[in-house]
């Protein structure tokens, strides 16, 4: 369990003739870095090095694998792999984008533009400590998921899933544009079949089919996803985990919180993405860009006066806030 | 569990190895399976991939993560992989059916299950003895058993089996288990070709020797060696159960830190004509990474 984590490539090592600069991120996965191409030009440079997996001690180059853990981490090297092809097939400016693919020091590394900016899941965190009533503007929710929108369209065009769609994944620059990040879930639709392991879920928006083996994963999911990342852009927190919901389902009244601060548009929107019957959410991302898109008066209405009082109730029932 | 699985399968001095073998597991169960496809029918290895497919895909969606019942799995499994050869023959219009032969085994909570149709086998090893072994659904093991009761004739050709998956009648399936593993215990499922060309006593001795990374595939360069030219596909699977993983060259495998979700597998569920999935070697990783170098290329 306490097992230490490998150690990233120190500063100025260089790898398939990139320059580290320094460690941007560490994740299940491996290390992201900042490094220089040989023309000094920035990139964002992922280094397969799964931390329940591999070894490596500061100072070394090549992980260590023990061989119980070897067919694990080459399960793990696949999925890296479909993230690399995913990746190189889509040229989108809200989707990262992947520049080269290398292998050296018997791992493999990815090299991706390296953008300047923060996650929505940083956003989102500033916003709400706020503690205004309202986490984003509307005007801003629908202008950054439409843009986010017109990436995943591309994405399902290319009969892939991205499959964890969640505000941590979801990169908006300095120059404000949103991009998708972290492809990793990524699979091609078609060939679901031949999964080795299933995909990794993240509570709260991965939606109720991605917890079952069986469950067919479509455009859908991913519009599970989005709709999960809205609710957290208005409420400032992820929703319950669909497990949670099918349990008892309390959406529809932290939706009506939201009443009279966000659109009913708009809170429409999300819960209609969040259905849990697959079948019941809009069935393609341009079914919902239809609807995000729709600019006409927006409607806002306030909770009565028995609704308020449910609220209230639920609320200290729950002890959430309200 | 844990345990340490070896594979190894060989053309011999055959055209094409219609031998299949494979294995997958969840973090309570394991599936392990071997089928021989049948010369003298059409696409013997289309029907040994065929009936493995079907085990892991029915192990995929019932092992959740443990299996209720194995012993009901096995039978069920391998008789949905008969029943899906005789579709496969309609569909194509085929005027005989694809053969296979087909043995398997569940481990599942320290204890083990075990099925056969046809005369590919399974050996379980423990310290040095036959425990036991499957028998074969063939005229000559049949009569084997028979002679012990009533003098017979003369013995008929071994390779004839009164029983296989795709055959028109309904197939034999015998099970057996649950049987109690113990630490080091070594289950080994054959084709005809390893136990056409090497004793029991070969088998049992040899893995009772060596580590199974080791024996496994020693004991298939005898069999090729015995067999010599017209050697017969030889395919072998083997698993050491709860071994001390410590100085073994094969794969160790540990499925307790598994979540209940996950399923590995070395059995390709996928549609014919595609060959079987590589195991991920430095060739695969090259052309990977080539593949994706030249999508980038292609993109910009």
């Amino acid at each position: 369990m306490s097992k230490p984590k490998p150690a990233p490539l120190p500063s100025g090592t260089v790898v398939g003739g990139y320059q580290i600069v320094k460690k941007l991120a560490a994740g299940g996965f491996g290390v992201v870095y900042l490094a220089e191409d040989s023309k000094q030009h920035l990139v964002a440079l992922k280094e397969y090095l799964p931390a329940s997996l591999a070894e490596r001690s500061a100072g070394e180059l090549t992980p260590r694998v023990k061989p119980d853990k070897q067919p694990l981490y080459r399960l793990g090297l696949k999925s890296f792999f479909e993230e690399g092809r995913s990746l190189a097939q889509i040229s989108h400016a809200s989707v990262v984008s992947v520049l080269n693919f290398f292998r050296e020091n018997e791992t493999v590394y990815m090299v991706m533009n390296y953008l300047q900016g923060d996650t929505l899941q940083d956003f989102i965190i500033t916003a709400r400590d706020l503690k205004r009533d309202k986490v984003f503007r509307e005007s801003s929710i629908r202008s950054l998921f439409d843009e986010i929108l017109r990436g995943l369209r591309i994405v399902h065009q290319h009969k892939m899933l991205h499959l964890d769609i969640k505000p941590a994944n979801i990169f908006v620059t300095n120059d404000n544009r949103a991009v998708m990040l972290d492809f990793g879930a990524a699979r091609e639709v078609l060939s679901k079949e031949g999964n080795f392991i299933r995909p990794m879920y993240t509570p709260g928006f991965a939606a109720p089919e991605m917890y079952r083996r069986d469950g067919t994963l479509g455009p859908w999911t991913d519009i599970y996803a989005i709709g999960a990342c809205i609710y957290a852009c208005m409420q400032g927190y992820p929703p319950n985990d669909a497990p949670q919901r099918l349990e008892k389902d309390r959406l529809a009244l932290s939706l009506s919180r939201l009443r009279n601060v966000y659109s009913d548009n708009l809170i429409e929107v999300t819960e209609w993405c969040m259905s849990l019957d697959p079948l019941s959410r809009p069935q393609s991302v341009f079914a919902l860009q239809k609807e995000l898109a729709r600019e006409t008066e927006r409607r806002y209405t306030k909770l009565s006066f028995s609704e308020r009082l449910k609220l209230q109730l639920e609320s200290l029932k729950t002890g959430a806030k309200a | 569990m844990k345990f340490v699985v070896y594979q190894v399968s060989r053309k011999g001095g055959r055209e094409k190895n219609e031998d299949r073998m494979g294995y997958c597991y969840t973090r309570d169960a394991g599936l392990f399976a071997l089928a021989d496809g049948m010369g003298g029918h059409p696409e013997g290895e289309v029907a040994s991939q065929l009936a493995l497919q079907t085990l892991a895909a029915r192990f995929q969606r019932e092992a959740q993560p443990g299996l209720a019942d194995p012993l009901r799995f096995l039978h069920e499994a391998i008789m949905t992989g008969h029943h899906q050869l005789l579709r496969y023959a309609t569909e194509r219009a085929l005027v005989d059916t694809p053969r296979t032969t087909v043995v398997a085994s569940i481990v599942q909570g320290n204890a083990a299950y075990w099925a056969h149709c046809g005369d590919s086998r399974l050996y379980l090893v423990r310290g040095g003895k036959l425990i036991a072994r499957t028998r074969d659904h063939s005229y000559s093991e049949l009569q084997d058993t028979m002679s012990n009761v009533v003098p017979v004739g003369e013995k008929v050709n071994r390779n004839v089996l009164f029983t296989c998956l795709g055959s028109p009648g309904k197939p034999v399936v015998d099970t057996a288990g649950p049987l109690l593993l113990h630490t080091g215990d070594r289950l080994l499922l054959c084709s005809d070709g390893l136990w056409g060309a090497l004793s029991d006593a070969q088998i049992t001795e040899q893995l009772a020797r060596r580590p199974v990374s080791d024996a496994v595939p020693e004991l298939v360069e005898q069999a090729l060696r015995t067999a010599g030219a017209k050697s017969d596909n030889v395919t072998v699977l083997c698993i050491e159960w709860e071994s001390a993983e410590s100085g073994q060259a094969a794969a160790g495998v540990s499925t307790q830190n598994l979540g209940e979700q996950v399923f590995a597998s070395t059995i390709q569920a996928s549609v014919f004509g595609e060959s079987l999935p590589e195991e991920l070697d430095d060739a695969e990783i090259e052309r990977s990474i080539r593949e994706i170098n030249e999508a980038i290329q292609r993109r910009t």
